[in-house]
């Protein structure tokens, strides 16, 4: 067979030319080894003429590679592998869009038919599926059983090629594979007498796993995690040898005799199918009968614009929506905005809070939908004309944001609108983190669960992937022991950009909805969560193909306003509600003090450190600090210019009117995303579609590797432009910073509004405000230690949990001034359980409880949440301190229901009942006291923590946090705290800022990366932390730069206090 | 000749229940002093707690509790295990052998020096005070009653190992020592933490009696004999031990239980003892099998003298349900083969030695250097699902070379005795890199001149050097 290696292929000869119909991509997880996109290059480097990508029952890969093909000389074909229950293996190609569909559902049927991340067919599946519009490929693979071989497999292989014969006919293919495992010469024989007898043709494909050779290590290694056994036991189920991948023409032409690499390319030609002729359908259930989309949201329109303007609709704005709606019916989008209007419209009628976000959101036809509460006042409609343009073919964007703890209800309602063959949620893929890929890596070399455990602890979770031999190195592992360089490497290569796929899970809310059969676009699996269901592709490969979704993400701040709206209004007998709080410009003076805990969005230190800078005046000074405290701008150098700019330190110039046009608004310093996509078109001229395709470079660089292949275009538009070449290197570079990370005005401007009713509320309502937060917990930036010592400090009345007040959630209570207080909750009990809590408040209703008894009895609780109340001080009045408490506690329990009658039925004949008075029990200390309350309150409302530890602390020179205000710029001085928050945002280079607190304040640390490195252990591992350093003032922000950082939190004994880690 | 089973020397009389002894104001009595002896004779019991720090049920390297057990034995016959880590010893009876408490305490700490470090010791009129002192750590000595519990308030109650829950929430309430716990009204405490937890309570004060269950040696066959003359012959060594033998079989149907390992000493006049030892692969009772495979074992035995005495051992006692006979006699019709191939190994190995007989396994690996290994001749074969084989599997050579040979090339072909005729395509193998012995080879199978069939094969990367790796049979 050597000879038929021939002089090199010429492309056009049809002998000299192969098509890979075959090929796993990492797609087929813990199998193929390769990306889509380095399969897609590899077979472009070798020529190959089509590249088929057959993933195993997924075709979540195919975008990926689709991408990558896009324009280039290889054909992609799409399709899938099966294996089926008895064994068989098949791969299905798609010929055409009909095909595509079939193969789709055939998918489905398997995977929904199994535990998410499985599936299962049979031979009816298949033979039912109506395939006609596909290959159909059957490969001969060993059975599972121990001793066959091949003259044994030759029966079982004829059964299953007759009856591929029998269903597929003229579309099935016999799939030689040939890995040169020394049977490779008989095997052919066999198939090719077998295609003899039956009539069928055979064809050459490779079961690719791999691009190169090289990936043979990894594929053994992802093999024997799938196995879930170290490598050393994997045995036969590894390959024995790296031959499944791309091979050169030359390798096959001497294993296959040519027709069967012929045929391989006469199928890639006779499929035609591509992923672009994939079009959305919008739901047509949205019109009544008798209306068009367009008359129907013209309708809706004007009804809204009439509830927004009782006293008849302005004439500008009537203009405005005119031009709005003409623009949405050109352009064919009126099904979205129908779907997102109803959506909203249904949560609205369960009075669920919710706004939209996104380009689309800020018009007028959105605002008068209630989509959004960004009104005309707001610059509504100023801001939709530059979102929506008839040029840029740019798919309308809006997310709406739901109460979280509500937006399951809209989810279930999507469903039973659409149904769920119709409805599903995007996908998101979860890729190799440097801590799974070391821990899988670990385990397949069988190192034990402790030093996996201590390898894969060692990357704390803002590590980059450079720094893994070092943090492996700093655990106490030899960087040169072998078995760790090969788990080290392997791990590398997993996590490198973009990141290997592990498997796939649910996008936040991404739904796709659609008027046909949605399994017909694209298949559906089962999700972790029951009754969940989310198709293959994620929302970058929807983006790709021009597929719309309506994104229903849960926001915590929006049940926190609805809660504290309800407690106003139910406790004043206001009537506020979302985006309709007067301007008050004590408000902005409150945020400009950075008096910002609780409120939306500007909370965290790096928009608290803003704050005094910037000092909002305005809503659109609002939107500004949403979308300028980001890694983008940051890392861009816009915020300083910016903020000089502002002060009238440095003149606002433009290089030309298009320029002032675009960055007028924000004194001409790129801020938000979309200015820059303008910037593009204006200053260096590009179109619109190449101003699209660098919007999504920003947007999904992770995907498309930066923008940085842009330069020479932007550069060179805007010199050709007649701008200096200084300000197109500027704004270049300025862009580069959005690659990372930009922030759109078109999501600020939504943002804004909550960030104003939250401070709205944490001004004039703080004890509603805090409460509302306190019962939306998780969410936002602090615990609700840090939201009630906040409270405190503006005068809130804050109440211990009391079993004979609190109810579940915390509530006001009138004070004697008739100003609210806020009692804490019993929901803020650790351990209780809440129907416990809601029987505690109907047995209450009836009577209050006389003893610990009563309460047990009444209230029919458990020991369980019993020692839960106990441990909360919540039974102070009726027993008395903890100790006591729990010793009643253990004798209150609820009798079992057998001994309900007999032997308990009276409490008082109990053994425990004869005997009682008080125990000789010691009460507990003050610091027993606190600790106490952290553990089950999660807050004190004695004294901070290190009141207790102040002399001791004193003793060592150590100051009060107050008393750092004494100090001068420049000083060295010595403090200690808990450490309420450790960051390390991307944009600060290695650093990281810490958040001290003790009994009289706060204070900013920030800890340079040398610092940090010296002393990591101290700075990521205490909770009491001393540190020495300078202090520093910078325009009214003070930070304190930590030279020295000693772990104190032995001081604090068990004292029970987590720190929040941020990104 | 008489048949010895070791057993504890001393058998414990059965103490009578202990009525609550009325707790009664004493001295505090000083170890060594005047009143040790008049507080000792107060008590009825006295014992010795030892704890032993950072043992677990099986703590490699150091005695095991039992042994440590065996040799308290020497000071009272009342020895009690507190597993996993304690022993407890009743002592009153034998102080006035040791000189007192501290002779006693001195001689305990003779004894045992090996874990003198590891293990500490108290004294107390109560099991558990004792063994609770031993586990503090403070060689505290409570000879009198009456001071009893006000040496113990101070104790921790975590000694008291009690379940966590109970603890945790006895610490919840505040109540971290025992004199804490003491303070609390006892039906109160019942009802909260059951009545075990107040007998545990009552038990350590002496409120209740407390009997710790007695100690007892695991028993194992060992007999000897002394010969009238020396022998030199095998048949009459085995046919001396015929009537230890006979012994063995009744120890063992008495007990229903078979061993696993046999040794038979024999003691020469000269010469350090000859020891032979016999493993078996099955729990064994049958006195005549034991005889043969004796007797085997014996003839391959060489003796530097003739044997004045001889002396039986047993292994471990092993539990053992004996099989009815089956109706064939093995080798007949219908024997089992199993059995038979137990036996055929026994025999074997009596003859050749047990590390001279073993099994093969086949291994999954692709590797040929790794895809066989060595296993115990009598283990079952396991499927240890390692998946099917290649097809190529088949294709092995049964003789492989302990490392591959180099061989030479001439016009692309490797020599052997002459150019070697390639037969086969190639196999090629690229497997073991995560141990760090990669190997990249085409595998062919090739015929030498006289026709013997070889496993050659050729590095995949440079310089593709030729190697003889197996001969087929």
């Amino acid at each position: 067979m050597r000879d038929s290696c021939g002089p090199p292929p010429a492309p056009e000869r049809r002998d000299g030319s192969y098509a890979e119909l075959h090929c796993l991509s990492n797609f087929s997880f813990l199998r193929g080894a390769s990306h889509p996109q380095e399969l897609v290059e590899r077979a472009i480097e070798l020529g190959y003429v089509a590249l088929a990508i057959t993933d195993e029952c997924s075709v979540a890969g195919v975008v990926r590679a689709h991408v990558a093909a896009r324009g280039r000389p290889l054909k992609l074909l799409i399709g899938a592998e099966f294996r089926l229950e008895c064994g068989l293996k098949l791969v299905v190609l798609a010929i055409d869009r009909q095909g595509y569909g079939r193969l789709c559902r055939l998918i489905t049927r398997g995977r929904r038919a199994a535990v998410k991340g499985d599936y299962l067919l049979r031979r009816e599946d298949v033979e039912t599926s109506g395939l006609q519009q596909c290959f159909v490929l059957w490969t001969a693979c060993l059975s599972r059983a121990k001793d066959s071989p091949p003259r044994l497999e030759e029966s079982r292989w004829r059964e299953e090629a007759r009856w591929l014969r029998q269903h597929f006919g003229v579309r099935a293919r016999i799939a030689v594979e040939l890995f040169r495992e020394g049977t490779d010469r008989q095997q052919l024989l066999i198939l090719q007498s077998i295609g003899r007898e039956l009539d069928v043709p055979l064809v050459a494909s490779g079961d690719i796993h791999m691009h190169v050779r090289e990936r043979r290590k990894l594929q053994d290694a992802l093999t024997a995690v799938r196995l879930n056994l170290p490598i050393a036991q994997a045995g036969w189920h590894l390959y024995p040898n790296g031959e499944r991948h791309l091979r050169e023409y030359e390798r096959l032409a001497r294993l296959y005799p040519p027709e069967l690499l012929a045929e391989s390319v006469a199928i890639a030609q006779a499929c035609h199918f591509c992923l672009d002729e994939l079009h959305y359908e919008y739901p047509h259930e949205l019109v009544p009968e008798g209306e068009t989309p367009s008359s129907h949201l013209h309708k809706l329109v004007e009804a809204g614009a009439r509830r927004r303007w009782p006293e008849g609709v302005p004439q500008k704005v009537r203009k405005t929506l005119q031009s709005e709606l003409a623009l949405i019916a050109e352009l064919h989008y009126e099904p979205y905005f129908l779907t997102v209007q109803d959506i909203v419209a249904y949560a609205r009628a369960n009075k669920i809070l919710c706004q939209g976000r996104g380009s689309a959101a800020n018009s007028l036809v959105c605002y008068c939908l209630e989509v959004s509460a960004v009104g005309p006042e707001r610059g509504a409609a100023l801001l939709f004309e530059r979102f929506i343009s008839r040029e840029r073919n740019e798919p309308p964007d809006i997310d709406i944001d739901f109460e979280h703890d509500r937006r399951e209800e809209v989810i279930q309602y999507i469903y039973r609108k659409y149904g769920r063959e119709r409805a599903a949620i995007a996908a998101t893929v979860i890729m190799y983190r440097p801590r799974s890929a070391l821990r899988d890596m670990a385990k397949v070399f069988g190192l034990d669960p402790d030093s996996s455990g201590r390898l894969s602890r060692v990357m704390q979770w803002w590590d980059g992937n450079e720094t893994l031999p070092e943090r492996v190195h700093e655990a106490g592992f030899d960087v040169h022991d072998p078995v760790l360089g090969r788990i080290v490497s392997l791990a590398r290569q997993l996590v490198a950009f973009p990141g290997f796929p592990r498997h796939l899970s649910q996008h936040v809310g991404g739904f796709v909805i659609c008027e046909g059969l949605l399994e017909e676009l694209v298949p559906i699996e089962n999700a972790a969560m029951p009754e969940r269901t989310v198709v293959q592709w994620d929302k970058d490969d929807l983006n790709d193909l021009g597929l719309l979704k309506v994104d229903v993400l849960g926001l915590g701040m929006l049940s926190a306003l609805r809660r504290a709206f309800a407690l106003v209004n139910g406790f004043r007998g206001t009537r506020h509600t979302l985006g309709r709080l007067p301007d008050d410009a004590a408000v902005y003076e409150m945020i400009s003090r950075a008096d910002t805990v609780g409120v939306f969005q500007i909370e965290s230190r790096a928009q608290m450190s803003m704050l005094p800078r910037l000092k909002p005046r305005c809503y659109y000074d609002l939107v500004i600090e949403v979308a300028i405290v980001r890694p983008g701008p940051i890392q861009g150098d816009m915020v300083h210019p910016y903020l000089q700019r502002r002060a009238k330190n440095e003149p606002v110039e433009y290089p030309s009117d298009a320029v002032a046009d675009v960055l007028q608004r924000t004194l001409g310093v790129p801020i938000f995303q979309e200015q820059v996509m303008q910037l593009a078109i204006a200053a260096a001229g590009f179109s619109p579609g190449e101003a699209d395709s660098l919007r999504r470079a920003m947007g999904a660089w992770k995907r498309s590797g930066g923008i940085e292949h842009f330069r020479d275009r932007l550069i060179g538009g805007m010199l050709a432009r007649g701008y200096q070449e200084e300000f197109a290197e500027r704004l270049y570079r300025q862009m580069l910073g959005f690659g990372e990370y930009g922030f759109p005005e078109s999501h600020a401007a939504s943002f804004a509004l909550l960030v104003y009713d939250s401070a709205w509320l944490k001004l004039h309502e703080p004890a509603a405000f805090a409460c509302a937060l306190l019962n939306s917990q998780p969410m936002g930036f602090y615990g609700p230690a840090q939201l009630v010592r906040d409270a405190r400090a503006h005068g809130v009345e804050v109440r211990a949990v009391d079993v004979q007040e609190s109810d579940h959630e915390c509530k006001l209570e009138p004070q004697e001034d008739g100003e609210p207080a806020l009692r804490l909750g019993m929901r803020m009990v650790k351990s209780l359980s809440e129907a416990g809590a809601a029987r505690i408040e109907k047995a209450r209703a009836a009577a209050p409880f006389t003893s610990v008894q009563d309460l047990a009895q009444r209230a029919e609780l458990d020991r369980g949440d019993l020692e839960a109340l106990a441990a909360a001080g919540a039974l102070a009045r009726l027993s008395g301190n903890r100790h006591l408490a729990y010793w009643e506690v253990a004798a209150a329990e609820r009798p079992l229901p057998l001994q309900t009658q007999a032997s308990c039925g009276d409490l008082s004949k109990r053994p425990g009942n004869l005997e009682e008075g008080r125990p000789l029990l010691e009460a507990p200390t003050e610091g027993q006291c606190i600790v106490a309350d952290y553990a089950s309150v999660g807050l004190t409302l004695g004294r901070h923590p290190l009141a207790l530890l102040r002399e001791r602390l004193s003793h060592d020179r150590i100051l009060r946090m107050d008393e750092l205000d004494r100090i001068a710029h420049g000083r060295t001085v010595r403090t200690a705290g808990i450490v309420l928050m450790r960051q390390r945002p991307q944009s600060a280079n290695g650093v990281t800022f810490l958040t001290l607190e003790d009994e009289s304040g706060q204070v900013n640390v920030i800890v340079w990366e040398s610092v940090g490195r010296e002393q990591r252990r101290a700075m990521l591992e205490s909770r009491l932390l001393e540190v020495r350093g300078e202090l520093q003032y910078q325009e009214g922000v003070r930070h304190l730069i930590a030279r020295r950082l000693v772990d104190r939190s032995a001081l604090l004994g068990q004292l029970l206090t987590c720190s929040r880690d941020f990104h | 000749m008489r048949l010895r089973v070791i057993r504890p020397v001393v058998r414990a009389e059965e103490s009578g229940s202990h009525a609550a002894i009325p707790l009664q104001p004493r001295r505090l009595s000083l170890l060594g002093s005047e009143n040790v002896r008049q507080g000792l004779l107060d008590c009825t019991e006295l014992w010795i707690g030892m704890h032993m720090t950072g043992r677990t049920e099986e703590s490699p390297g150091s005695p095991s509790l039992q042994q440590l057990a065996i040799r308290a034995q020497r000071f009272t016959p009342r020895v009690s295990l507190a597993l996993p880590d304690g022993l407890l010893l009743e002592v009153k009876g034998s102080l006035h052998l040791f000189n007192g408490a501290t002779g006693l305490m001195g001689a305990l700490a003779e004894e045992y020096t090996e874990v003198a470090r590891t293990s500490s010791c108290a004294l107390a009129p109560t099991p558990l005070a004792a063994l609770l002192a031993a586990r503090w750590g403070k060689p505290l000595v409570i000879t009198d009653k009456a001071q009893l519990i006000g040496q113990l308030t101070h104790l921790p109650l975590t000694l008291m190992r009690w379940p966590v829950e109970v603890l945790e929430r006895l610490a919840r309430m505040g109540v971290r020592t025992v004199g804490q716990a003491l303070r609390l009204p006892r039906a109160g405490f019942a009802q909260r933490f059951g009545p075990g937890v107040l007998a545990d309570l009552d038990r350590l004060t002496g409120r209740k009696a407390d009997l710790p269950r007695l100690f007892r040696p695991r028993e194992r066959f060992r007999r000897r004999c002394e010969l009238t003359y020396e022998l030199e012959s095998t048949e009459r060594i085995v046919a001396a031990l015929t009537p230890l033998l006979a012994a063995l079989g009744n120890f063992l149907r008495a007990r229903q239980c078979g061993i696993l390992k046999l040794e038979c000493l024999l003691q020469h006049r000269h010469a350090p003892p000859s020891s032979c030892v016999l493993r078996l692969a099955n729990p064994l009772t049958d006195v005549a099998r034991l005889t043969e495979l004796l007797g085997e074992r014996l003839n391959a035995l060489e003796l530097p003298e003739p044997v004045r005495s001889c002396e039986l051992r047993s292994g471990a006692l092993v539990p053992h349900a004996p099989a009815s006979h089956s109706l064939w006699q093995p080798g007949e019709q219908g024997g089992e083969g199993e059995t038979q191939s137990h036996e055929l190994v026994e025999r074997l190995q009596a003859r050749l030695g047990t590390a001279a007989v073993y099994g093969l396994q086949v291994l999954a690996g692709h590797r040929p250097e790794n895809a066989w290994g060595l296993r115990e001749p009598t283990a079952q074969y396991t499927d240890t699902g390692i998946g099917p084989p290649p097809w190529a599997a088949f294709r092995r050579p049964l003789w492989l070379l302990s490392s591959p040979l180099l061989l030479q090339e001439k016009a692309g072909l490797p020599q052997r005795r002459g150019a070697l005729r390639l037969s086969s395509e190639a196999e090629r193998i690229e497997s073991g890199w995560w141990d760090g012995s990669d190997i990249e080879r085409d595998y062919y199978i090739a015929c030498d001149i006289h026709g013997v069939e070889l496993w050659v094969y050729r590095e995949c990367l440079p310089p593709h050097r030729w190697f003889l790796h197996g001969v087929f049979g």
